[in-house]
């Protein structure tokens, strides 16, 4: 059911509107590709785009944030927790990225809430995009029903024509919190629905279901049980050899979320911050102890737990998958590592 | 969205942020290892389980995961002992009485000694793992009517490098725990037992493996070859508990650094039932 | 009291050197915070009494030789800048030329005044304590080093490859424009500056790890169409004496 629709440009107008109160940050196209960047005007933003290199996720949780300064003095010290609350706005996220911050979300909130994260979260207005098929070749998005989005977003837009003057998308929208209402309808901005518009968003529905071919044949359910049964195969070991153990898988990943800690002191000492900074399972340090030893030493027992985490660990634990399918991944792995592709290679295994 | 829902649960201060404590006391135990009695600022209990683990921080240094040694009946202070082995050790090994340190926590699960009340209690320790079992067992011993038959069971290396040499004299001479340590490698001083832990089973009197509760604490190469000989005894898996030793950052489940397997060690551990830890591959390899 | 800091260079462009005198804004309060006693791109008056020698350059001529021991005998801690010190850098190059056409395209009829030997990191001479590579050396390293050692903490350098920091900073992989590009198996801590230009890393930091160059060979034969000798030139430019490692 839409709760509203709206042409492209109305949207746009609205976007200008919301940057009064907030940095905005959408697709922006450099040469060939696109990239989440922050824009001062919304026709700066390219709607259209494919996919973007990297997700939003650097907005969220940055790849270095200070977590709290400290002053030493009288032989003892102080600290200053630090809160970043500016409200921002995230304009364009295609449904993988929005169930990656719902991973996140999670992540951050549950047990022991990370403030760091929640408070900028809380301050983040989500404007998706829909996708009407796959946006590249090699997104296995619908395999992990990582390009529906039902929650995780403030409103989200489907994309359902284009009308024939000027090119002008007309969409319909879903409101996924007040603020999302409250964004269109306080602006009175574009119509209700018409008994057309449902059809049409019914067709929509209908027409994205066959355009997403399957990858992974015996479907992501599947997946749990395979690794399981797949802890001591040769695969890992034989995929391994071409690993650089270079973090890219990662770092480029919109659902990772760990991260190192370290303390930056000031030249005079005495004052400084302890940071956090992404960090990545696949980097050969990640699970050594102090004294050294390494819980995972060979670069085959960190892609095991890197896929299994995608796969299996993150939806036992969060019941969130804890991958989306947007492979980004396997796009920046220089070795040619494809998630898909080892589960695949798993299968036939069996 | 649960975001909006949880918001009363948020505290409004960070998660990462150590609390200033003071170093009371510092004794030297071995070589490479101290015992650093602590208080918080302010005073107070810091409010822990036996079993679990502080984050200590050296602000402009850095922050590393510590056992608490002694037991939270002891209201006015905590220990930690701490092992030289990388640079924040380092760094806290030059400090002394009167200094300042950061802490937070106490973090993890640990013994539920709830679970142990009632019950026959069999501990064995190797090495380091007498650090983090130490909360328990003063915990047993000042509440000790609560528990019924109480083994102790400790190994170490050499006599040099056994830890807690002024308890282990004590806990000779009580006759509230039947306690028998061991050394690997003896000196020309040395008059006790010598081998491996294991070795120390035959002191043990007949167990009722329904009536006891076993933990093992040490070394993963130690930790099988007990678990063998705790099985043999009958002892069902589910009164097996052990405590693991993992890389930790955040202390709080989010930085993704201890994981073994599918499990946080800094969450749901570093204190497990056996019967949880097997299916984890990565934990007792 | 404050350290005790000189700066030498041996054969190089001493461009490590310059690079301190590049911390503009900080250079207030690294002079407050250390003295340094000898410097010759920075000042006239020299002292042998160091707490800390940092150099430049490689060890190219029997001269280098000597003023590296000397060097090691008046520090206390000796550090290496740059990739010339710390790999020998592009000074290398000539350890696979003839060496007497080299000389004399040098210095031409001059050359026997000049004696020079193979190109080595000055850890292949004397014992090094730490070492902060690079071409140039990464100024806000070896501003991190010094604090470091003021604070008494134990310098580590980054074990993570230049593809980390291309992540962090949201950097279009080259390899996705065709470039074969060094950052896999290149020690990080550049803050990936080459790639953040659309320049492919070269590998001025070294190699991260064995593993990684492993790795390379199996791909760059498996999964790419390139010839593996072209890459091996690109790894030599600044790290020839690694070669010994090379797949």
């Amino acid at each position: 059911m839409l709760d509203r629709v709206l042409s492209r440009k109305r949207l746009l107008e609205l976007v200008d509107e919301l940057a009064h109160a907030r940095r905005i940050v959408g697709p922006v196209k450099q040469n060939d590709h696109y990239f989440y960047e922050p824009v001062d005007r919304a026709d700066r933003l390219d709607l259209d785009f494919s996919y973007c290199v990297y997700g939003p996720k650097a907005f969220l949780l940055p790849p270095t944030q200070t977590l709290f300064r400290f002053k030493q003095h009288a032989g003892t010290f102080e600290t200053t927790p630090e809160h970043n609350d500016e409200p921002l706005g995230i304009i364009g996220v295609h449904p993988c990225d929005v169930n990656a911050i719902r991973l996140l979300d999670h992540a951050f909130a549950n047990t022991h809430p990370d403030e760091h994260y929640l408070t900028r979260r809380r301050q983040t207005f989500i404007v998706g995009i829909d996708c009407p098929g796959p946006c590249t070749e090699g997104v296995f998005c619908g395999d992990m029903h990582g390009n529906e989005a039902t929650t995780g977003f403030d409103v989200m837009c489907y994309p359902l024509s284009r009308d024939d003057t000027g090119g002008d998308v007309r969409y319909g929208v879903v409101f996924g919190t007040d603020a999302g209402r409250e964004f269109i309808l306080y602006a009175q901005a574009g119509d209700p629905p018409s008994v057309e518009d449902e059809r049409a968003f019914e067709r929509y529905q209908i027409e994205k279901q066959a355009a997403f071919p399957q990858q992974i044949p015996y479907g992501v359910d599947t997946l749990p049980d395979l690794l399981e049964r797949s802890y001591d195969s040769l695969l890992w070991q034989a995929t391994a050899r071409r690993c650089y153990s270079c973090g890219s898988c990662n770092l480029s990943c919109p659902t990772c979320y760990c991260f190192n800690m370290f303390d930056e002191q000031e030249l005079a000492l005495g004052t400084g911050e302890r940071k956090r900074e992404w960090d990545g399972c696949q980097l050969r340090s990640f699970a050594e102890v102090a004294g050294g030893h390494n819980f995972r030493e060979a670069p085959a027992s960190r892609l095991r737990h890197r896929i299994y985490r995608k796969a299996k660990w993150v939806k036992e634990r969060e019941g969130i998958a804890g991958c989306v399918g947007c492979a980004r991944c396997d796009r920046a792995c220089t070795a040619k590592i494809s998630s898909v592709e080892i589960y695949n290679q798993l299968a036939e295994e069996r | 969205m649960p975001l909006i829902e949880r918001t009363s649960m948020y505290r409004g201060d960070s998660l990462y942020e150590p609390r200033p404590a003071e170093i009371t006391a510092v004794e030297k135990l071995t070589a490479d290892e101290n015992l650093y009695t602590i208080r918080l600022d302010g005073g107070g209990p810091l409010g822990h389980d036996p079993g679990q683990f502080v984050q200590v921080s050296l602000v402009g240094i850095g922050e590393c995961p510590i056992s608490i040694c002694s037991s939270p009946t002891r209201l006015e202070h905590f220990q930690l002992c701490i092992r030289r082995a990388g640079e924040v050790t380092e760094h806290i090994h030059r400090l002394d009485a009167g200094d300042t340190v950061g802490i937070r926590g106490p973090l993890g699960h640990g013994f539920q000694v709830h679970e142990l009340h009632g019950k026959d209690v069999l501990i064995v320790a190797g090495g380091l793992g007498i650090a983090p079992v130490r909360s328990l067992i003063q915990y047993i011993l000042d509440e000790r009517s609560r528990f019924g038959a109480f083994h102790l069971l400790y190994g170490a290396r050499s006599p040099a490098e056994m830890l807690f040499q002024t308890d282990v004299i004590r806990w000779r001479e009580n006759k509230d725990v039947n306690f028998h340590t061991t050394v690997d490698r003896p000196d020309e001083q040395w008059r006790g037992h010598t081998g491996v832990v294991t070795t120390l089973f035959q002191e043990l009197p007949k167990l009722d493996p329904h009536e006891t509760m076993a933990i093992i604490v040490g070394p993963p190469v130690m930790f099988k070859f007990v678990v063998l000989e705790v099985l043999g005894r009958r002892i069902p898996q589910k009164n097996v508990y052990c405590s693991l030793e993992r890389r930790m950052k955040c202390g709080v489940g989010k930085c993704g650094h201890c994981q073994a397997n599918n499990v946080y060690v800094c969450l749901e551990g570093p204190v497990f039932r056996y019967g949880e830890l097997k299916a984890l591959r990565e934990a007792i390899g | 009291m404050r350290p005790r800091i000189a700066i030498f260079s041996l054969t190089s462009c001493e461009g490590c050197s310059l690079a301190i005198l590049e911390l503009e804004d900080q250079l207030l309060s690294i002079l407050d915070a250390v003295e340094i006693v000898n410097f010759r791109e920075g000042m006239t008056e020299r002292s042998w009494d160091i707490d800390i020698g940092f150099v430049d350059g490689a060890v190219s001529t029997p001269e280098d030789k000597r003023e590296v021991e000397h060097f090691r005998e008046c520090c206390t801690k000796l550090v290496a800048i740059g990739a010339c010190a710390c790999l020998g850098g592009l000074n290398t190059l000539k350890n696979y030329q003839d060496e007497d056409e080299y000389r004399a395209y040098v210095y031409g009829d001059c050359a026997k005044y000049f004696p020079t030997t193979p190109a080595q990191p000055i850890s292949a001479v004397v014992n090094v304590d730490h070492e902060l590579p690079g071409c140039p050396m990464v100024k806000e390293e070896f501003l991190k080093f010094v604090t470091f050692a003021l604070a008494g903490r134990t310098f580590k350098l980054p074990e993570d490859p230049v593809c980390v920091e291309c992540k962090k900073k949201g950097i279009l992989c080259l390899y996705e424009k065709g470039i074969i590009c060094l950052g896999p198996i290149t020690r990080g801590g550049c803050n990936a500056i080459c790639p953040s230009y659309g320049a492919k890393c070269e590998g001025c930091r070294g190699i991260v790890a064995e593993d990684a160059l492993k790795a390379a060979g199996v791909n760059l034969r498996e999964q790419y169409d390139v010839d593996l000798a072209d890459v091996l030139a690109d790894v030599r430019m600044f790290g020839a004496y690694q070669e010994k490692t090379l797949p």
